[in-house]
């Protein structure tokens, strides 16, 4: 068959559907069918599973004429999703069109929700499509013999590929490609990626830098445009508007209509807690909606979260509340309404939070958003300037992750064993370890062999050993099973299983909260108030509670900042409404939302000022808790905890001093129980950018950051073991905090690369170097504006309420415990 | 360092969590710990192996400080199965002047038979006068408990949302638990009643604080 022929075969279809394809599915069919590799960007629900699909499909038709009477066995194309959640839609569209055009081609998949029975009969005959995740398509690197399962692929194409970039399961994705190209010869990798800023970059990434696959790759984009209309939802009256709070629920009421109005609403909250406080507390008001609202995010059950997924497609629900887990993939034809609750701190992922409602041709996304406070009305007017420049963020992409390199030559050690000659030249030309020296490789090596870079007495260090003809490999039984457990690079709280006493599975749920928990307590979970009986192994048990009160569990997980766009947006509305507050008669149309802030705006102006673009505004008051300095860069959280430490510790040395920062988006504070001498502080031009990086490393601030950074790569270098699923047995003997041992690789091995990661993930992904620097330069430029106030202002009250602090001093240990017991006495 | 009195006998608190018996000559050391690092090592785990010597220095410095006639270990002298480490144990009871005694912790899992060819004497509980030593915290009427177990430690609060969190000597009425002396191992946070005495380990001081 000629391509001609094979497209006929594809065009068919389609006109049988009542479809016609788009020109960019066609571009990719014809580029895939050349045999070059690339990157599609096309949003959900545009038909991107066919564009890519399709030409797999016919490049096996066209090898295997015969085709309709034999079937040629084995694995020819891997489908890599980064949620479980979306692994069905894929499945159920490529078998549709596997099955139509009697290609006799199979689709399985393989996920950590497919059962054993399942994995052993794909292990003996592999689908031909296989539908799987980065950490499951690792677990196949660690079974015995796996060259042989992959070694007539044809495809790999990795979905949602903008999720896995900015991640370290893009960097496992990177180092699984590097090894599958040697393994089967005839590869072509493809990326689908939403609009990110750096798409360019992504392909670079996916493909390996400087490639041969990249020079032979593309980039198609499928230009459909959507028009997004944004709406926020403003308080009738902004006296009862809370000046802080991330919650919403004030604004409830208002909810109703839209869900009314609406077919399927979606409702998105930031954090799991507050999106169970959100159901809770609507059907507690509207008894109506049981039935017709239910509730979706990562910690429920998997039924329920798939029964959930049906009933919107079949429209049987008006509406969900849910989290980032509704966040991607899967076409939701029903939803035309999309409400987000509290600010989503980027511009990407709002439009593509937008982008889930109004799927019929023609239609546009409905999107509403519900601010928690009264600054974030300010956001909401920002935004809806960002969806019309369409202000994308970049995602950006890992480099020299260590951790996630040692966990991946341990895998490869479990299953066949590796000899390093091999497997080098793979990982250095993967875009993570371009940068690869042969030390640091030397030193991998030593760590995985030797567990450290010297060999001690006594030591028992078991882990890879190197056979005589050179070969790396796991031989000890219990060190493979351990490895097994732990591949991955989601670090999570050890998770326990919410069960009723009489059976039925509820759910997981932190380690950490449970333990706050005595039996009797009650808590809202799943959305029902379940009483505590009690703790068994790795298993809560709970029964139901008819108490109306109850703590809702609240999940960890990092707060998420403003990107640098979003800020940007932010401080220009800022900077416009302080203008428009001065000049009264200006003829410009203030925005709703501008207007509803005025009362708050006229107080802050009363007691201190609303900055202009040319004013940097510190204020400083005292309160009962000690004497509180609010600085106003309106970078985001990150740049602000990162500002915070670094004045922090450059003021702490001009005398002893402790004290507890607090940062939200628009600001930090410094609080202490001396007072700040402010004016010593701008003589002594404490904004500078000089010694920038040096300072923030003294600062104590990035160590603590670096400590919980570390978190993650002790366990993912398998430096922590986080036990045996179901089981605490036996485990509990090899678990340790990684807060210890942190402490120990301090004191006793800091030029421990995997130590070093620590720091430099925290300068180069939390305290984002560039921004910072950016930010101090845009600070110079700008006239300090020093306002002594009486009270707390209405801007300062978000950042001095919150909880979340740092700490910093530069006092004795010994001073400070005498001084903390003379407060004590007063 | 700071030294409480206890019916009349005397006793110094030590910033490393060492507490010194003067009218018995004794030095008494909970929960140290030793094999930990070496356990995690032996299962994969690479913690920093230079970390392994720490525990013995700062027991030597312990000994020399206060040149004890008797070592008594509280419990939790070891944390795992035999392991190399008990060979640097070994070597450090060899430059010992002092009567080395066990009290038996629930760590304490290697056969005593061990333990007593070395010369240590082993006990589950051991009478000194009208003080009793454990490894878990025991009260018992008409006696003075001295316990380890569990690695006290204290929450000081103060002005501008400040706390520290340092380990600590707890005593109540009828009890003294010892802080844990090990590296490499966690405290727990005590909750004390008006009349319990908090002594808190800072760098080179040891502070009462309640």
């Amino acid at each position: 068959m000629n391509k001609k022929e094979l497209l006929a075969i594809a065009q068919h279809w389609f006109t049988n559907q009542g479809w016609k394809p788009f020109p960019f599915q066609k571009k990719a069919w014809d580029a895939y069918l050349k045999g070059e590799n690339g990157l599609l960007n096309a949003p959900t629900g545009s038909g991107k599973t066919y564009a890519l699909w399709v030409p797999i499909v016919l490049e096996y038709l066209k090898k295997n004429p015969d085709y309709k009477t034999k079937h040629q066995k084995g694995l020819k194309a891997i489908w890599i999703t980064p949620l479980r959640a979306l692994s069905v839609e894929i499945a159920q569209a490529a078998s549709r069109f596997a099955e139509e055009t009697q290609s006799g081609l199979t689709v399985g998949i393989r996920t950590g929700d497919t059962s054993q029975k399942e994995r052993a009969a794909q292990k003996k005959a592999m689908p031909d499509l296989l539908i799987t995740t980065p950490e499951s398509l690792h677990l196949l690197l660690s079974s015995k013999n796996y060259p042989k399962l992959f070694k007539n692929l044809n495809a790999i194409v990795v979905d949602e590929w903008h999720e896995l970039l900015g991640s370290k399961r893009g960097v496992q994705t990177e180092l699984a490609l590097s090894r599958l190209k040697t393994v089967a010869k005839n590869l072509k990798i493809w990326g689908i990626s939403a609009t990110i800023g750096n798409l360019d970059q992504a392909r670079e990434v996916l493909l390996g830098a400087k490639s041969e696959a990249l020079q032979h790759s593309t980039l198609i984009k499928a230009n459909i445009q959507k028009k997004i209309e944004v709406k926020s939802i403003i308080p009738e009256s902004m006296e009862k508007f809370p000046w802080r709070g991330h919650l919403g629920l004030h604004l409830l009421d208002e909810v109703v209509p839209i869900i009314n109005n609406s077919k399927t609403t979606l409702i998105f909250t930031n954090t799991r807690s507050q999106c169970e406080l959100w159901f809770q507390k609507l059907m507690n008001k509207y008894p109506e909606f049981a039935g017709e609202v239910a509730m979706h995010h990562g910690s429920i059950n998997k039924e329920t979260r798939l029964w959930v997924e049906q009933a919107i497609r079949n429209e049987s629900l008006k509406a969900v509340i849910c989290t980032s887990s509704l966040d991607l993939g899967v076409d939701f034809a029903p939803v035309e309404t999309i409400i987000q609750i509290g600010g989503p701190k980027g511009v990407a992922r709002f439009l593509q939070r937008a982008g889930r409602s109004g799927h019929q041709p023609g239609k546009a996304s409905r999107i509403y958003f519900l601010p928690t406070h009264a600054i974030e009305l300010i956001e909401a007017s920002a935004l809806q300037k960002a969806v019309e420049k369409k202000a994308v963020e970049d995602r950006i992409p890992y480099l020299q992750s260590f951790d996630v390199l040692v966990q991946y030559l341990t895998t490869l050690a479990v299953s066949d064993g590796f000899y390093p000659k091999e497997i080098y030249p793979e990982i250095k030309s993967t875009f993570c370890f371009q940068g690869l020296t042969d030390e640091e490789w030397r030193w991998c090596l030593n760590f995985i062999t030797k567990g450290s870079q010297s060999l001690q007495t006594y030591d028992e260090y078991k882990k890879v050993e190197i056979e005589d003809d050179g070969k790396f490999k796991v031989n000890q039984r219990g060190v493979a099973m351990r490895h097994r457990l732990q591949i991955g690079t989601i670090v999570s709280d050890a998770m326990l299983t919410v069960k009723y006493v009489k059976g039925g599975f509820i759910g997981t749920i932190e380690e950490w909260f449970v333990s706050k928990l005595s039996p009797g307590d009650v808590f809202t979970f799943a959305g029902r108030n379940l009483e505590l009986s009690r703790i068994k192994g790795m298993q809560v048990l709970v029964r139901k509670s008819k108490k109306k009160t109850a703590k809702v569990p609240s999940w960890m997980g990092g707060r998420m900042a403003f990107s640098a766009q979003m800020s940007e947006l932010l401080r220009e509305e800022l900077y416009e409404a302080a203008e428009s507050f001065t000049v009264t008669s200006s003829g410009v149309e203030k925005s709703p939302e501008l207007k509803a802030l005025q009362p708050i705006l006229e107080r802050q102006q009363l007691e201190s000022i609303i900055p202009k673009h040319n004013e940097f505004l510190i204020e400083t008051f005292k309160t009962r808790e000690g004497y509180h300095a609010i600085f106003y860069p309106f970078e985001g959280r990150f740049v602000h905890e990162a500002l915070g430490s670094l004045l922090a510790y450059r003021i702490s040395l001009l005398s002893p001093i402790s004290f507890s920062i607090a940062f939200n988006d628009y600001g930090f504070e410094l609080l202490s129980d001396q007072e700040i001498d402010m004016q010593q502080l701008l003589d002594n031009d404490l904004f500078s950018a000089k010694f920038l990086m040096d300072d923030l490393y003294k600062s104590l601030n990035a160590t603590e950051m670096a400590r919980r950074k570390f978190r993650d790569i002790a366990v993912i270098a398998g430096l922590v073991f986080t036990g045996y699923p179901n089981k605490l047995i036996k485990s509990k003997h090899l678990q340790s905090s990684s807060q210890l041992l942190f402490d120990v690789f301090r004191d006793y091995e800091d030029d421990n690369l995997l130590f070093q990661q620590a720091f430099r993930e925290t300068f180069e992904h939390q305290l984002e170097e560039g921004r910072l620097r950016q930010a101090l330069e845009r600070i110079h430029q700008q006239k300090i504006v020093w306002k002594s106030c009486q009270k707390p202002t209405p801007f300062s009250f978000p950042i001095i309420t919150d909880r979340l602090r740092e700490k910093l001093s530069s006092e004795k240990l010994e001073d400070r415990i005498q001084r903390m017991l003379k407060q004590f006495e007063k | 360092m700071s030294l409480i009195t206890i019916q009349n006998n005397h006793f110094q608190l030590a910033c490393s969590g060492v507490s010194y018996w003067e009218e018995q000559k004794a030095l008494l050391v909970a929960d140290v710990h030793l094999g930990k690092i070496s356990h995690f090592r032996k299962h994969g785990s690479a913690v920093p192996p230079t970390a392994i010597q720490t525990n013995f220095d700062r027991l030597d410095q312990a000994v020399a400080q206060f040149q004890p006639q008797k070592i008594i270990f509280l419990g939790d002298l070891f944390h795992s199965a035999l392991n190399a480490e008990w060979n640097l144990f070994e070597n450090w009871l060899q430059n010992q002047q002092a009567k080395i005694i066990l009290i038996a912790g629930n760590h304490d899992i290697i056969s005593p038979l061990h333990y007593t060819q070395l010369g240590v004497e082993i006990y589950q509980e051991l009478w000194l006068e009208n003080f009793r030593l454990t490894h878990h915290p025991e009260e018992k009427e008409g006696s003075f408990n001295i316990c380890g177990h569990i690695h006290p430690g204290y929450r000081l609060v103060g002005l501008a949302k400040q706390h520290l969190k340092l380990k600590c000597f707890f005593r109540s009425k009828n009890q003294l638990i010892l802080p844990a002396f090990g590296e490499f191992t966690g405290t727990f946070l005590m909750n004390p009643e008006a009349e319990d005495q908090v002594f808190v380990c800072a760098k080179t001081e040891v502070i009462r604080v309640n």
